[in-house]
């Protein structure tokens, strides 16, 4: 009864100022944006507050209207608010809980919005005032933990990881926002463990704890000890690993999904441009529509979970049970009426039977095929940025994988095959590879041929060197591995071959234009180092004795290549000029090609010569190597089969900042979209007594 | 008539071939019984020499010496007739079984230590002749199994009962399936005899408890008789998985027990259960049969404790023991159904894999594999190792498993958990500074995994850095190892002077490499197994161990399985049976012939596990993989004709193909293609799936046109006999051998 009273009212007093109706709530709002305590009229004002639906948009609007000095004025009331929130989030009622923390959003949102320039110390203080501010984020971070780790509604851990995601991503740059700093004393790690480990609210809300992790893991990287970092990397919770990965490749095999769907629509398209023979720009056109939103936040999970856990190794060939059974869309979008959460079966020693949906259709997969798939997508076209960025971490992730020893394991384990559908680039010279005649092999071969299809591909003018370098990189690394464990694999090395020799052609021919931006005798040096290390090393992981002599007969097929890149490096070499260390590094590394070159190009000619043949064929000159291999010597090179080991702190963190950027205010703006919309939580509570 | 009582007495234990007329035949047998000292030394050759004479003897005196040579009834005892007044002179009735005798006359069965005192007092005289057999050294245990089948005395039954106890536990297990069948099928005396050994057992050992299980589900399920007695055989199935059986704990016992309370424990009664079967076998004969005669009273002490030490019970053991394994072999099963859905085998193989990988999260648990020999829990399957077999329509296929062999099965510990990728710590860790975490939480993190730091073998992160300074340790010839190293050592020191190495030599390292790598089979993803089967088994394991995360466990072992899904193995069970029974009488006979009798596991009628032969693939696999003749495929994987190791295999060759022609012969064993047939690395051929065995067959043809399967080329394989061309010794050695086998073996196999 009061409050209709109280209702009347403040509607009687609106009409007086002869303004439009306002909502309850709007007006008080207002209350609060008085220097006045709103408390001192209606002692329970905040309880009444917390029962209002709250209007964002207002809320968020007049704080953005207020300038600094007139925000600094209202700092206490809003103080005030900022404290009652958090006692809110303790309440039992579950609408009290929802409204705070959707309160505690705007507050947040709004003051950040207007204080753009200002340092995080004064939101700090704008928020929560300094003496306070510990000890309110401390309670804040415990009621959201706490939220986050009950039994409780789904929506309302939602709303909590919404509330935290708006936290993390309020500032462009993760590591200016300050108030961080108390997310990573009050850690709430263990709440999104559990979130991850649990299979319903995996399904539920894993996308957002992924995303939250990945972030919280980006702040302050560099410059100081960053909890969530040592706790993620200690992980070894085989569920909560498992957990994490399911969602990563969920996320990702959505993504590889949304692609073909896209791609099977533009199918006929194609076909006409094919028939009408326009040629590959109108292919390209037509490619270019193809291009699906890439997730680099999900990518950027995927790398701090490969780059700093061990144990996540092992779940990358984890087979995915639950692909084929989970509907759920992977998108952050408003969570649906929550599931009663059901009980996980307590851990014992008994084993109770795991099923896996049966449907014959879906092959088996695993995180590291779905991620080479998705890799092979956004490599195909590198021209806008977002897309480099994902092209480059993903180089950047099979690199960390390249390098671990349990990865190459598994990548080379002759019992794990697996058919692997890559998606090739559409080019005027050949045609879309048949699916279907894809043999079954182990993992690392369809690594290789994504590398190879890589190097082919992005010969272009804008020239992505330092994609190149990394991808050159994976394969070296790779090529270590197998020297050193002595795994002889059944690939056809002459494709890596033949496209490491035209990516050298390519090189030579665009010298000048090139040479104006990068430093193309890294590269150079690193694909001659490939060669001498099947050449010196061949034995130890080259799988026949015809595969080294066919080493040869490429290298002597195209020599012209080699020539053409020595008279180069040695022009460069004796001038005295920018590139003389690096272009005679070439020079040294080029010298047991040379020398097959010289040895056998000669007995080819006189083989000819004695045969009378002008054209010797394939067979023959593999007859004339085989026969002369004893009377050629080459020279040992210096740690051919030694790598520099990934290492971000020094040279990506320049790439991680500017990454960790944009996906910070991708997060955000996604999150500005479907605004924690209130209908269905109403809905959920309003059944609730 | 009444002379059978007596008659084959005598002639079961000894491995006589022909049940002759009587009269004629005392000679040859106390010369058996003279060659059966060696094993069972306790027999005075004379004295059984003497014993056996009497009762040849005794049989003329009474019955004019009427030949009989029917075994089928030897215990045909007609009342009224004068054997049976005979024989009640001569043996004073036990008093325990006083009533039954009254009403059935039966007076031989007797099992109390009063009625074994009291002949012995009375002397052999006046002793009931079928009594000595049972009571004598040579009394085993296929004797007592066929005498619970035909004899209808419940005396006798009982007495055969009790006498189950004597036996060594694995004597008996190997009748389990019969005695079952024999629970289950037959009236009521036979099962009341039965029954308190099976529950003995089975309050022992859990894996006794499970093969019952199994086995009375796999032999109930089909039965076409009444209800009664189907319930029977389900009743006590029932009970035993209701886990009422479990053990029964002895106090003395407990205090060892103490420091582990919460691990759900049974306490062992193995000690005990050790002592008495050690007993059983040298405890004189007099004390043995009072031992018998008091077992059901054992049976009360047994239960007495149990009830004393019941709350102890409560909390020592999990709540129904068997669970766990049934669960296990139950997601075993389910997989096998599930792949039989998927069309392709690639596609098997591969949802195989991530099955087993998902099942691989359940474990180590408290499960064990019944086709091992030894106490074990399973410690993790190693999926990518897994592979499916061929075959038409369903999806048998073969698992490694990896176990930690331990004492006891159930006072163990279950293994904890370590992560499929032991890790020391992880690379960021070791890079970043110590704060943040504290000590006890890092300690924390690590707790599942004990001996960690032990642990010299986990990989370390640097493992690929370091690169130059490993050695490979997959298998290298000396010599390449040497240039290899020297290659490396040189390496680091490059800069002062250049090396220079022959390409030669780097091609010729490849391909000797190459060769001297073993004829490994190429990968068909028709055909799986082959590849997998045909890697040496030391070599697998060598290399399972290598990546396994509880490899270095100094009690880690592998195992494998085949699991069927689909088939019925209880037909394999018998044919285990009769081969492990022809393989003995081999060996005693000292029979040059070999056979691999393959361990059965009945889970259902239409399920079962199989113990796989080790290094052995089917020749089928050999054809294909090779494209060679056999002889031409021995002489690339033994070597040439005069190597030893050609002829050794070839020795095997004959041995084994000449033992199972024999078994194929006896046992009628169709669909002998050459998948069937395997051929081990030793150069044994084995035969598979005994899945139509004599009157069944493939397509409704009671026979096949060939006796048993010996194909050109298996004879090209066999030595010649010198000078002359033909193979021909091998015939009439193969009718020898039938000679010795065939008539022995076939009464030892019932039911």
């Amino acid at each position: 009864m009061a409050q209709v009273e109280k209702r009347g009212g403040l509607l009687r007093k609106s009409s007086a100022y002869k303004k439009p109706l306002k909502e309850k709530v709007v007006l008080m709002y207002d209350e609060i944006f008085m220097t006045e305590d709103p408390s001192k009229c209606s002692p329970r004002f905040w309880e009444e507050l917390f029962l209002m639906k709250v209007n964002l948009e207002y809320l968020e609007g007049k704080l953005e209207s207020l300038d600094g000095e007139e925000l600094m004025k209202i700092k206490d009331n809003i103080n005030c608010l900022f404290q009652h929130c958090i006692q809110a989030l303790g309440e039992e009622h579950p609408i009290r809980v929802v409204n705070a923390l959707q309160t505690l959003c705007a507050l947040i949102r709004g003051v950040h919005q207007k204080n753009k320039s200002t340092s995080g110390f004064d939101i700090i203080n704008m928020l929560m005032g300094f003496d306070k501010a510990e000890l309110c984020m401390k309670n804040l971070m415990e009621s959201l933990d706490s939220l986050l780790c009950a039994e409780g509604s789904e929506s309302l851990k939602s709303l909590c990881l919404k509330l935290l995601l708006c936290l993390v991503t309020v500032t462009d740059n993760i590591s200016q926002n300050t108030i961080l700093e108390y997310v990573m004393i009050n850690s709430i790690f263990e709440a999104i463990l559990q979130i991850l480990s649990h299979p319903p609210s995996r399904r539920e809300h894993g996308y957002d704890a992924v995303v939250l992790l990945a972030l919280l893991v980006n702040y302050r990287k560099y410059e100081s000890v960053n909890p969530y970092i040592v706790k993620l990397s200690i992980v070894d919770d085989e569920a909560t690993l498992n957990g994490m990965g399911l969602v990563i490749a969920q996320a990702l095999s959505e993504y590889n999904r949304q692609y073909k769907d896209k791609e099977e629509e533009h199918q006929g398209g194609f076909f006409s441009a094919l028939t009408n023979m326009v040629g590959s720009m109108f292919i390209a056109d037509a490619h270019e529509k193809i291009s699906v939103q890439t997730n680099e936040a999900i990518l950027l999970a995927l790398y701090e979970a490969v780059h700093l856990n061990r144990n996540f190794i092992t779940v990358l060939a984890q087979s995915h049970p639950e692909m084929g059974l989970v509907t759920t869309p992977v998108s952050p979008a408003p969570a649906t009426p929550a599931t009663p959460l059901g009980t996980t079966p307590p851990s014992s020693d008994v084993i109770s039977s795991v099923e896996l949906p049966l449907d014959a259709d879906v092959q088996t997969s695993n995180l590291l095929i779905t991620f080479l798939k998705y890799s092979s997508i956004v490599m195909q076209d590198t021209k806008d940025e977002h897309r480099l960025h994902s092209g480059k971490l993903c180089l950047i992730i099979l690199t960390c994988i390249a390098e671990d020893q349990y990865a190459n394991a598994f990548l080379h384990d002759d019992n794990m095959n697996f058919r692997v559908n890559l998606h090739r680039m559409p080019m005027r010279h050949r045609k879309k590879a048949a699916d279907k005649n894809l043999p079954c092999r182990p993992l690392v071969c369809a690594v290789l041929d994504l590398m190879v299809e890589f190097i082919v591909t992005h010969m272009m003018k804008e020239f992505p060197m330092d994609l190149y370098v990394r991808c050159i990189q994976v394969v070296h690394k790779l090529l270590c591995y197998q020297k050193k464990c002595r795994v002889r694999l059944h690939y056809t090395w002459r494709e890596l071959w033949s496209a490491l020799i035209n990516l050298l052609k390519f090189l030579m021919s665009n010298e000048t234009v090139l040479l104006a931006k990068h430093n193309i005798f890294t590269l150079a040096l690193m694909i001659v180092n490939l060669f001498n290390m099947f050449i010196t090393y061949g034995d130890t992981f080259l799988p026949t004795p015809s595969s080294y002599d066919e080493l040869y007969y490429e290298i002597i097929r195209m020599h012209q290549s080699f020539d053409n890149l020595y008279s180069m490096v040695l022009r460069l070499s004796t001038n005295a000029g920018q590139w003389k260390e690096a272009a005679s590094k070439v020079t040294h590394a080029l010298v047991n090609i040379r020398a097959i070159i010289n040895h056998f190009n000669p007995k080819i000619e006189s083989y000819a010569a004695v045969n009378h043949i002008s054209q010797l064929s394939e067979e023959q000159v593999l007859e004339v190597v085989r026969a002369n291999y004893d009377t050629l010597t080459l020279k040992l090179q210096d740690g051919l089969d030694q790598y520099e080991r990934y290492s971000e702190q020094h040279k990506e963190a320049a790439f991680f900042k500017e990454l960790v950027r944009s996906i910070s205010t991708n997060v955000r703006r996604n999150l500005a979209f479907h605004t924690l919309s209130q209908e269905v939580l109403l809905k959920e509570f309003s059944t609730i007594s | 008539m009444g002379d059978t009582v007596v008659e084959p007495a005598p002639l079961k234990p000894t491995s006589e071939p022909t049940p002759g007329p009587s009269g004629n035949n005392g000679g040859s047998l106390l010369s058996v019984i003279t060659e059966g000292v060696g094993e069972l030394s306790v027999i005075d050759p004379e004295v059984a020499q003497k014993a056996c004479q009497e009762v040849l003897e005794k049989v003329k005196l009474l019955h004019g010496g009427v030949a009989i040579s029917s075994r089928g009834t030897p215990l045909e005892l007609v009342n009224g007739d004068g054997v049976d007044s005979e024989i009640r002179c001569l043996d004073d009735p036990p008093s325990q079984i006083r009533e039954e005798e009254d009403e059935m006359g039966a007076t031989v069965a007797s099992g109390t230590a009063k009625g074994a005192r009291r002949r012995r007092q009375n002397n052999s005289a006046k002793q009931s002749w079928l009594l000595r057999l049972f009571e004598s050294k040579l009394f085993d245990i296929s004797m007592a199994i066929s005498y619970l089948y035909n004899s209808k005395e419940p005396g006798v039954q009982a007495y055969i009962g009790n006498r189950l106890f004597c036996f060594r536990n694995e004597d008996v297990d190997f009748y389990l399936p019969q005695l079952l069948n024999m629970y289950i099928h037959m009236d009521e005396d036979v099962g009341d005899a039965i029954k308190p050994y099976i529950v003995h057992r089975c309050r022992q050992s859990i894996n006794f408890s499970l093969q019952c299980a199994l086995l009375l589900g796999a032999y109930s399920s089909d039965m076409h008789i009444s209800t009664q007695r189907h319930s029977r055989g389900t009743k006590l199935r029932k009970l035993i998985l209701s886990d009422e059986l479990k053990p029964a704990h002895r106090k003395r016992e407990l205090p060892s027990l103490s420091p582990a309370p919460d691990t759900g424990l049974s306490p062992s009664k193995r000690t005990h259960q050790r002592s008495k079967s050690d007993a059983t076998a040298s405890i004189s004969l007099s004390s043995n049969l009072k031992r018998t005669a008091s077992n059901p009273k054992v049976e009360n002490e047994d239960e007495e404790l149990s009830s004393s030490t019941e709350s102890i019970d409560i909390s020592f053991s999990s709540p129904v023991r068997l669970a766990p394994e049934r669960e296990f072999i139950k997601s075993l099963m389910a997989i096998g159904k599930r792949l039989a859905t998927l069309p392709t085998k690639e596609q098997k193989t591969q949802r195989l894999i991530s099955e087993l990988s998902l099942l691989n999260h359940k474990l180590p648990a408290r499960v064990w594999l019944p086709t091992a020999g030894f106490d074990h829990h399973v410690v993790r399957v190693p999926h990518t190792q897994a592979v499916v077999l061929n075959s038409k329509d369903k999806a048998p296929y073969l698992i490694y498993v990896e176990v930690l062999e331990c004492e006891n099965f159930d006072t163990t510990n279950v293994p904890a958990r370590i992560p499929e990728n032991r890790i020391r710590s992880t690379r960021s860790v070791e890079n970043l500074p110590e704060c943040g975490i504290t000590h006890e939480q890092r300690a924390g993190s690590f707790s599942t995994v004990p001996n960690y730091d032990n642990d010299d073998e986990a990989w370390s992160v640097d493992d690929i850095g370091e690169l130059q300074v490993e050695l490979p340790e997959v298998h290298t010839n000396s010599c390449d190892n040497i240039s290899q190293f020297s290659v490396d050592s040189i390496t680091s020191q490059e800069s002062k002077e250049p090396v220079f190495i022959a390409a030669g030599d780097i091609r010729r390292r490849l391909s000797e490499q190459l060769a001297h790598t073993p004829t490994a089979f190429k990968r068909d993803p028709e055909d799986p197994s082959a590849v997998a089967l045909k890697e040496p088994w030391q070599e697998k394991v060598r290399r399972i161990r290598e990546g396994s995360p509880y490899g270095h466990l100094p009690n880690w072992r592998l195992l494998s399985v085949i699991v069927k899904c689909g088939d019925d193995l209880r037909q394999e069970l018998l044919a285990f049976q009769v081969l492990k029974q022809l393989q003995s009488i081999w060996e005693q006979e000292r029979v040059p012939l070999w056979i691999k009798p393959y361990k059965i596991l009945v889970i259902s009628a239409d399920s079962g596990m199989i113990e796989p032969v080790v290094n052995a693939v089917s020749i089928h696999q050999v054809k294909k993989q090779s494209q060679l003749s056999l002889l031409d495929y021995f002489l690339q994987e033994h070597g040439s004709y005069t190597t030893e190791a050609f002829l050794s295999a070839q020795r095997n060759f004959v041995q084994s193909c000449a033992g199972y022609c024999l078994v194929c012969y006896l046992l009628q064993v169709k669909d002998r293609h050459n998948g069937n047939i395997l051929l081990d690395a030793e150069g044994h051929i084995i035969h598979i799936d005994f899945g139509f065995i004599l009157s069944s067959s493939p397509r409704n043809l009671g026979f096949e046109t060939s006796a048993f399967k010996l194909t050109t080329e298996f004879v090209d394989l066999s030595p010649l006999l010198p000078g002359d061309g033909r193979p021909g010794w091998r015939h009439v050695q193969l009718l020898q051998d039938a000679d010795a086998a065939g008539a022995d073996c076939c009464p030892e196999t019932h039911g």
